[in-house]
């Protein structure tokens, strides 16, 4: 399998919360831009370059589907953050932060 | 102040792992871990004590980011390191690739010389520490799929 040259920094990608409610939606199936805009308070072009940022990181990848292209988690690349993780963290921390990563409510992330 | 000191494993030889570090590095390292942050950069680790480390952009700039300190092929590379910094601000990186049982080889980086920066070093360090977090899943995933 051929590599992506000089991908970007996975945890820069998931220190955005409109990155990870993406990332959130994807664990649950395939979708398009505008999918992913419908239920997301952002704009189209928004969710593009979003998408854009976590591709290079190697989370998400992508695919035309007739005249769209969907968008999927990327299972290698994020596997390869948790045993990154697991080794250099330890395996309880590295459960932490992913569940901290995926599962903060964007919404909700200001209030205590 | 204490070196940052990262242990981890990766599922291939010494040979290759020191390789896709050293002399396959823009195959893996994130342009947004870079002074120009350009997509189409290569990162070049000079194969010699006192050998460069740049990045070059497409159309030819160069950032100088350290200078090698040690190239023991397949089991040290060390170098001085500055990527964001002036060369008189630079702390060590000193990494080891040690076979660690079939096909498994254990890295170890120690990066160390906060203490030479003075008021800014616990800074620096913390960002660095979070800047190998970045980096090192782009090698692991090197290592592993990259043909030896």
């Amino acid at each position: 399998m051929p590599l992506d040259a000089l991908p970007g920094d996975p945890f820069d990608a998931l220190g955005d919360a409109n990155r990870r409610a993406i990332v959130e939606l994807l664990r649950s199936g395939d979708r398009s831009v505008r999918q992913l805009a419908d239920e997301l308070p952002i704009s189209r072009p928004a969710v593009s370059r979003h998408l854009r940022l976590l591709k290079q990181a190697g989370l998400v990848t992508d695919r035309a589907e007739g005249n769209r292209r969907l968008y999927r988690l990327h299972d290698e690349g994020i596997a390869v953050v948790r045993e990154y993780l697991e080794q250099v963290w330890g395996e309880a921390a590295a459960r932490f932060r992913l569940l901290a990563e995926n599962t903060a409510d964007p919404a909700r992330r200001d209030a205590p | 102040m204490e070196p940052i000191e990262l242990r981890f494993t990766v599922a291939c030889s010494p040979v290759h792992a020191f390789e896709v570090w050293a002399t396959r590095t823009s195959l893996w390292w994130p342009h947004s871990h870079s002074r120009s942050g350009d997509p189409g950069l290569t990162v070049t680790i000079e194969p010699r004590p006192g050998g460069r480390i740049y990045e070059r952009t497409p159309a030819g700039v160069e950032h100088d980011w350290g200078e090698v300190l040690a190239w023991e092929p397949p089991g040290r590379l060390a170098y001085l390191w500055h990527i964001y910094g002036h060369s008189e601000d630079a702390t060590e990186v000193d990494i080891r690739f040690a076979a660690s049982g079939d096909a498994t080889t254990t890295v170890t980086i120690v990066h160390r010389g906060w203490e030479r920066l003075g008021a800014r070093g616990h800074d620096l360090r913390r960002r660095n520490r979070q800047g190998w977090d970045g980096l090192l899943p782009h090698y692991l995933r090197a290592c592993h799929l990259s043909t030896p």
